[in-house]
Parts: structure tokens; sequence; C-alpha cells
């Protein structure tokens, strides 16, 4: 490319949607990298970021790995012979986090999202009870009040103390949700994904877009096995009806709150749509034995169970 | 009028360090006696690609992350440095582009020496407190030049400290800036003429009608116009060219360890000129406690002094920890590294 | 192909740095040895394709169909091709087109490249071209680069060792000794090779194919006929970037151009007496052999190692010619000189069918041609 004002300009633009962590799959050292740009050695990785896309550019510091996690930062690449400064994307290399680990683990989470209502807990109470020595439930941490139906999904904890673990890092994926009486936060613990993965099982997680998108964020999106969960029904409005029925029978919230939700169900089944990415298979639940076929079918895990 | 308040900050380090007694022992000075009589340990680097205007966006970044705002809801940036990338083409034009701030901004980039960073927050404040903008960034960023050989080169150092500014009636209000004010003369103790690489110095001229006639002035203004006595005061904050100047401000009026500790952090950083000041507020912020008192005043030669008297409105959250390594390098790789 | 495709005549310059000829006198020399060859009278070429990548940037000259058309007396109809590294055999390609539709009857393809008049980085810059300027360059990429980073993921995904990946070169120029077109015809240890510069780890500056001067002609009719017939001639084009790629240690536009090639040659792989195959750098020729199903994944190094250990062991030939590490490689002219070489190898050997694999940049277009010999 000509070294000029508007091929920098039209560059510059699409920096900003790289900055995303990722990992690396490549990386080379170039010993004599081209003209114009500084004369040492130059190491340069293509990487998978978050959202898995792809990207070539150089490390900028950390020792790099296949597989390593990496960081985004702005750097200034070169200048050209016209003084212009041209900046682009770097990345770090994340010292890698030493997992102790004395048994082979499957490395990856299954992951259910869906809107309200769609029955992403039978299905993974169902999951887990099946393939009971291959999946386990990772407890959802809230800082909402126990309400009538829940039944040992959520670990509660105060709102302090919930800020506290989260800037502490203890925490890999967190959400906070306003609603009409509180503002609740969910999440998960490192600890508890972790120590399903020590055992040698698939933690399943229950998730929402944001909690999906953040756990994509952390782990990596090769890490996890992403399902999306659909009510049955061909229109979007046939759909929303059977989540309605769903929610009524449940008999779980007042008529007030099932409104929010139903909002919030056309906004996740929008989700769907808007981020393919974020998911490897749609399915709908209308009958339980043919989604616990298809995972068997699906999940590397269970295939041998 | 309503007051203006930080909503977020945020700060960037090189992970680079040079230790002092190092380049000590480069000029064959003795390098333990100039770490004693300095009082200082270390100082940021910047590593390879980085400069004033990378570390202005990686500050800012986290400073927008902490505030929860999205960047399109701020509309102003102002950029306080002496090494600004261009002489002409702004900083703050450029981070307005990189952080995809409201296209609609007001930018612009500030120079008044090591006061820069301050100046930009007080610009930002008014443009709040009048109603003209809802959110604002004000920067302080350095790459610090000093010529090789010379006294400055123990303590100029690189780093960037970042602040949202919005009203202090918001959810997100940290500390509200409660008042400001400053004190300019014509002061000929620092400078650096267009084309020079290196700035020059008055030698001890620096001092007495320097830095402490301009601190101790504002200081001094402030706390009376504000009816507040030192003992008010929870956290002070000064400008640290260097650890005795501030230590022989913060005696004089009084301030005891606990009110000046958290804030000092030129003993392993250096003095990051724009920026210093400012980034031992984003220290502070991490740690005070609700309704306590912050006082800032930093230095600018040439001369100017700007003091502020903050108070915090919630108890202060730790930044994400900076999980990069420090890399110590060799005075050759220092010296080479420009 | 509606009528046989006859390869009439063929010619070559040496390869290498040649100071004294610019681009013109190159593909005068290939042109004129390729009729000679032919032994037809210059005025029976009807149409000349031109295959060149970067003359514009290596010798400010672009508009190369009407610049070889100048060389002989009636200018016939003329134009240029590029396709990066495998403008080459693209240019057969289009000739082959040319010739099914019977527009012309006897073309004239001359694959020409000079790359010795600009500077070092000049020249790097352009074959920089090959990639993808908005995704690859701005990180300061450079084509070693790009190797390096499929060498660094073959090697993680498959154990390939450095002393493995030395055998290539070493094979190469061990066969070129008897070439005498090549650029360089002395043997070079795996063990040197291993110690050589590095240029992008793992890459070291002999497992690179050199820059180089050069030009080759064929002559491809319909009417004057020859021994070697053009059996296939199959193109297949991938993502530009390998950043695009769902993986970099295969080639899926290899892949199915030799499929749709052996198909269209109604052969199996196992008919191939001799191929000559792409080698920009060693690690694409052992992704080659498993890409054209000649090895498994992964095993690709295995045939380069029966060979470097006893050559008359290889069920079949590999560049013979020395491939483009020995011969040289004029970017141009390579697709060219592939087919010559094939052509030359059924001759002498008397067999029946060889293989001519070309690609351009990171196996962004692949063209291959199958040549068939039938004694006459």
């Amino acid at each position: 490319m000509p070294d000029s004002s508007p091929v920098a300009h039209r560059h510059a633009r699409q920096v900003q949607k790289n900055m995303q962590q990722g990992t690396i799959v490549s990386f080379t050292t170039v010993r004599h990298p081209p003209a114009g740009f500084p004369v040492q050695p130059r190491v340069i990785a293509l990487i998978t970021l978050d959202d898995a896309s792809m990207i070539l550019a150089p490390i900028t510091s950390g020792a790099p790995m296949i597989g390593a996690r990496v960081f985004p930062r702005m750097q200034l690449s070169r200048i050209n012979e016209n003084h212009l400064r041209l900046y682009d994307i770097a990345f770090e290399v994340l010292t890698p986090k030493s997992v102790p680990l004395d048994v082979s683990f499957p490395g990856y989470l299954l992951a259910l999202t869906g809107p309200s209502g769609v029955g992403k807990t039978t299905i993974s109470r169902q999951l887990v009870s099946m393939f009971a020595t291959h999946t386990e439930n990772v407890p959802i941490l809230t800082t909402r009040k126990p309400k009538k139906g829940d039944d040992g999904e959520y670990k509660y904890i105060s709102k302090k103390e919930f800020e506290i673990m989260r800037a502490r890092g203890e925490i890999v994926a967190a959400v906070d949700l306003p609603s009409r009486s509180e503002e609740r936060s969910y999440g998960y613990l490192a600890t508890d994904i972790e120590a399903i993965w020590h055992k040698g099982m698939l933690p399943v997680v229950i998730t929402e877009m944001h909690l999906l998108e953040s756990l994509a964020m952390h782990y990596g999106r090769r890490s996890i096995l992403s399902f999306g969960l659909l009510p049955p029904g061909r229109s979007k409005r046939a759909m929303l009806s059977a989540l309605l029925h769903r929610l009524r029978t449940r008999g779980r919230e007042t008529e007030e709150a099932m409104q929010d939700r139903l909002q919030n169900a056309e906004r996740d089944l929008a989700f769907f749509k808007e981020r393919e990415d974020l998911f490897d298979h749609l399915i709908t639940n209308d009958n339980l034995d043919s989604v616990m076929a298809l995972f068997q079918q699906k999940v590397p895990s269970l295939q041998e169970a | 009028m309503q007051k203006s308040a930080i909503l977020g900050f945020g700060r960037y380090l090189p992970r680079n360090r040079i230790r002092i007694r190092d380049i000590a022992e480069q000029w064959s000075q003795e390098g333990l006696v100039m770490e004693k009589t300095l009082g200082i340990a270390e100082k940021t680097v910047p590593g390879h690609g980085e400069d004033t205007f990378t570390m202005a966006f990686e500050a800012a970044t986290q400073a927008i992350n902490i505030s929860t705002l999205a960047s399109s809801e701020i509309s102003a940036c102002f950029v306080g440095s002496e090494s600004h990338p261009y002489a002409v083409k702004p900083t703050s034009g450029m981070l307005v582009s990189a952080l995809t701030l409201h296209p609609f901004s007001h930018a612009a980039d500030l120079e008044f020496a090591c006061k820069a960073g301050t100046a930009g927050m007080q610009i930002v404040d008014s443009f709040i407190r009048s109603g003209q903008i809802e959110a604002g960034l004000a920067i302080g960023s350095d790459t610090a030049q000093a010529r090789p050989g010379d006294a400055l080169e123990y303590t100029a150092a690189a780093g960037a400290a970042a602040f949202v500014m919005g009203s202090a009636k918001s959810k997100h209000a940290i500390a509200s800036m409660d008042r400001t004010l400053s004190f300019t003369t014509d002061t000929p103790d620092f400078w650096r003429a267009n084309g020079e690489e290196y700035p020059s110095h008055a030698g001890r001229f620096t001092g007495e009608p320097g830095y402490f006639h301009h601190v101790k002035t504002a200081l001094e203004a402030i706390l009376e116009t504000a009816h507040v006595s030192v003992s008010d005061i929870d956290h002070v904050i000064l400008h640290m060219p260097n650890v005795k100047f501030p230590q022989q401000v913060l005696k004089s009026f009084g301030f005891k360890k606990e009110q000046w500790e958290h804030g000092f952090i030129v003993p392993t950083i250096g003095n990051t000129y724009s920026a210093c000041s400012p980034l031992g507020l984003t220290y502070v912020l991490e740690q005070a406690k609700r309704n306590q008192t912050i006082l800032l005043v930093s230095y600018g030669s040439g001369s100017g002094a700007d003091a502020f008297l903050l108070t915090m409105l919630k108890d202060g959250k730790p930044l994400p920890v900076d999980e990069r390594e420090k890399q110590y390098i060799s005075y050759a790789d220092y010296a080479v590294s420009e | 192909m509606n009528s046989p495709i006859f390869l009439t005549g063929y010619g070559q310059t040496k390869f290498g740095e040649w100071w004294d000829k610019g681009l013109r006198d190159l593909a005068e020399e290939a042109m004129t040895a390729a009729i000679t060859n032919a032994n037809i009278p210059s005025t029976a070429v009807d149409m000349i394709i031109v295959g060149n990548m970067i003359g514009e940037l290596g010798s400010d000259q672009a508009h190369l169909g009407s610049l070889v058309s100048s060389l002989l007396p009636h200018h016939p109809p003329a134009l240029r091709v590029e396709a990066a590294c495998a403008s080459g055999s693209v240019a057969l390609h289009t000739a082959c087109a040319l010739l099914e539709s019977n527009r012309a009857k006897t073309v004239l393809v001359l694959g020409a490249e000079k790359m010795t008049d600009a500077s070092t980085e000049a020249i790097a810059a352009a074959l920089m071209g090959a990639a993808d300027s908005e995704k690859d360059r701005p990180s300061g990429l450079t084509f070693p680069g790009i190797f390096g980073l499929i060498a660094a993921r073959y090697m993680h995904e498959y154990g390939l060792t450095r002393e493995d990946l030395s055998l290539v070169s070493a094979v190469h120029h061990r066969q070129a000794v008897e070439n005498p077109f090549a650029q360089f015809r002395s043997e070079i240890s795996p063990e040197h090779i291993s110690c050589s510069s590095p240029i992008s780890d793992p890459l070291r500056l002999l497992d690179c194919s050199p820059i180089t001067d050069g030009a080759a002609a064929c002559i491809l009719s319909t009417t004057c006929q020859s021994s070697i017939r053009i059996a296939a001639s199959q193109l297949a084009t991938d993502t530009l970037s390998i950043s695009d790629r769902p993986s970099i240690t295969s080639f899926t536009a290899t892949q199915k151009a030799f499929q749709e090639a052996l198909q269209e040659a109604g052969i199996t792989r196992d008919d191939i007496a001799c191929l000559e195959t792409h080698d920009c750098f060693s690690i694409a020729a052992v992704i080659n052999m498993e890409d054209l199903g000649f090895a498994e994944c992964g095993e690709g190094i295995e045939i380069y190692r029966k060979i470097f250990e006893n050559p008359e062991a290889s069920p079949f030939a590999v560049n013979r010619s020395g491939g483009l590490k020995a011969c040289g490689h004029p970017v141009g002219a390579t697709g060219i000189k592939q087919v010559i070489d094939t052509a030359k190898y059924l001759k002498t050997t008397n067999t029946r069918f060889g293989a001519a694999h070309n690609f351009g940049g990171a196996g962004a277009t692949c063209c291959l041609h199958i040549l068939e010999h039938t004694a006459l």
C-alpha cells in the first residue's frame, strides 16, 4: 500500500474492533522486517480473537507460545518518511496461570443459553442426571434474594461480597441486570468451574447473553461448546407465546415480572441471530428425550457415555 | 451551578523499569548513595512502540471502563503533556477517534510543563459545571526527556493517568470536585525551546522561586478560601519532581504520614511530568473512604500551580491488577529507547 | 479438452542473476529458444500470453503483452496475466482456454521475471503483493514470515523437526546438479541448511527460494502435433490472507486443483511418473505432498526422506529439476519452466504422465497441469 494518509486513515478505523483478547495460533520472528519498519527482529503472530476472527499482529512483549493468551495494546507501529506516526494494535502475552492438574480434563465448558422459560434449568438437570459421571452443573452466583421455586442452582451472596470477589478476579463472568425491583448481579466462580475440571468432568453452565460473551472472552470462544435453546414455534410470535405459557405454568413470578421476562425474551431471540458466532448449535426444546439425544450426539465428552 | 465529579479513573505505566543505581554507575557515581540521596529506587521507561498517545489510550480505556459509561457518552478530551507525539496534530484528536468518543467532542492539547494534566481537569470541570457537556476526559501523559548525564535523568519517567468526569449527581460519581484554583507567574526555572530535544533548567533556582513559591501559595490559598485546615484533609497529593521537594512542603504545613503516603508514588515510578500528581490521585482514589477529603496541588514549570479539593462520594475500589511483570533494562537499552 | 493441445516446443534462459540482461532480453531469449525448438516459423504464432508478476515494480514496465509481441515481426495479439507466483501456469491455462475455443491455433506462452534491477527491499515489498495488503502487511510481515508462521504451526501440529525440514532443500540441490538451467548446481548438506542464517523462525536462508532473473516459454498448439499433450489444466483459488482460513497447514486450492486435474485427465495419482511441485519454501514442499495426496497429513516429509536416503527408491520423481529452491524462482517463469521440466523427464524416461503444480501467494491460487507423453 502506498504509505499515505488515506491508507493510514482507513486502517486506523478497524483497530478498535480488534482490541480483544485472543489466543496465539502460530508465531514467527521476522529477522529482517520490511523497509519502513524499525530495524530489529519483529515477532509476528497469527491470533484467534475471542470473537473467533483471526488477525496477524506483532507481539510486543512476553514470551510467545502456541496456545498462549494475549492482550491487546495500542502501539506506535512505525513513522513513515513524511514523519506521520502510524499506530496499530499489538499484543502482549499474558503470563499463563498454571492450573495444577493431575487428572486430564475436558478443558471446555458446555453452555446453555436461552430466554427465560425455555427450559434451561430442566434441561441442565436432566443432562447432569443422565450423565452424572461426566457432567456437573456450575452454580450461578447471584446477589438477588432467594425466590420460591429456586432449587439449588444458585449460590446467594451479598452485593458487597460480589464486588469484592469481582475486584479480586475470582468471578470469571459477571453481569449486572437492572430490573423493576432490584439490580441483580450474576456470575460464576473460577474455582467452581476449575473444581469440576479437576474431577475430569464437564462443567455445564446456564447463561444469558452477557455471561456467555464474558465466558467467551475469559476462556476463549473455542473453550465453550455453546448451545442456544429455542422455544418451539415457527414464528417469533409463536415462540414468545410458547414462552409465556411456560412462564405462567411455572407459577414462579408475578404478571409484572413475566412481562419483563417476555421483553427480555424478544431480545434474547434476536441475540441468537446477531451473535451467531457465539453459538455452536441452536436446539429447539420441544421434547426432552430428543434434546438429550442431540446432546449425546454433539458433545464429545458424552459420546463415550 | 452543579459540581463536577470523577466518574472513572485509570492509569498506564510501561512495564520497563531502570534502577537509579544503574544510571548512576553509568556516570561513575555511586549507585546506592545516589539512590539514598534521591530517595528514588527505580523509574519507568517507555517500551518499544509506546508514546504519550498509546499510554493515554490505555489509561483512558481503563477510566472509561471504571466509569461504566459508553465511550460515546463522553464529548470532551483534553490531554496535557510535554511530549505530545506531534507539534501539530493533536493527541486529543487521535484519542477521540481511537476511544470512539462522541464525534461531536471538544478536544485540544495542553502544555504547561508538569501541570498540563491538571489544567485539563480544570477545563473539563468547567465544561461540566456550565452544562456544556455531560461527561469529559482529562488526561495527563508523558514520556519525559532528560539530557544524558543531567540530574533530571534520574527522575524523568513515563506514564499516563486519565479521569472521566461528569456530574457530581451521577450515580457513578466517585469523588466530587469541590473547588479548584490556580496561581500563575512567569518564572524561568525549566524550559524546552522548539526544536530542542532536551529541556534546560536553572539548577537551584527551580526550588524556592519555582516549586516552593507556587505550591505553597496555591496550597495556602485553597485552604483559606475553602475555610479548611490541614487536619481536615484526609489525603494530600503534591507534584513530585523528586522526594525532597514535596516532603519539604508537607512538613512545613504539618501534614502527617497517613495523609500523604497513599499518593506518594515517586520513589518507585519517578517523575512522570504531566501525569505525576494525577497518577498519585489514582492511587488515592483506590483507597480513600466515603466522605474523606482529598487535596491535590500540582506544579508546572514556567510557572504555575493548580490546587483542588475533592470529596469522596463512595468508598474507593482498587483498579484491576496489572498482571504484567516489571522488566528491568540496562542503561544501554535505556539510552537506545527513544 | 475438445481437440488435443500439444506442447509443440519449449525453451528457457538459464535462471540466475543476469546483470547484463533486462526483462526484454530475457523474454526474447526464451521465446527464440522455444520457437527454434518447435521448429515452426515465428509467424505461425497467432497469439502470445505473458505471465509476469512484478514488471511494474521491478522494471517500471506494465503492458508486457505488447512488449513481447513487438519482438516478433508480425506482432501477434498478446496479453499478460498475473496470479503472483502462479502467473506462469495461469498463462498456460489461459492459452488452453483460447485454444479450446478456437480463438487461436498456436499460442506462445512466455513467463519472464526481472528481479535484480530494483533493490532487494523493493523486490521483497513487491512480492508481498502476493499476500493481502490490508490484512497481512500492516503487522510487518514478509513472505518468509508468512511461511514461517505456516512452518511453526506445522511443526506444532505434526512434530516435524528442524533436521527433517533440512532434507527438502538438500534433495532439491542434489537433483539440480544435473540441470544446466538451474541457478545453483552444487549439493548442500542438511546440516549446512540447518545452520544457515535465520530468516523467519523456524525458516532459515536455505529454506527459501532465491531472487532470480529468468524466462521460459512454451508453444501450445492444436495443429502442430508433438509427443506431449496437455491432458489437464485446472485452476483453483483460496482466500488471499492466511488469516481467513480455518487451517494454515494445508492448501485447499492445491487439493481441489489436483482432484479436478486427475479427473480431467482421466487418471489416478498412481499414474503420475513425475511431479514438479511449488517449493517456494521448504515447508511448502512438505505440505504439497500431503495436499496432492501422495502422503498422509503429517507425513509429507517421508517422501523427501526416502529420496534423500535412496534416490532410486522413490515411487515417482519429485522436483528432479531441483525445484524452485535450486533452479531459482523468477516468479512469472516458474510455472512454465515446471511444465518444460516435466516434458523433458517424460521424454527422456519414456514415461506417460507427469504433473506440474504451481501456486501463487500462500496457496491462494493453484494451477495444475498434467502432461501426457505418447511416443510418436
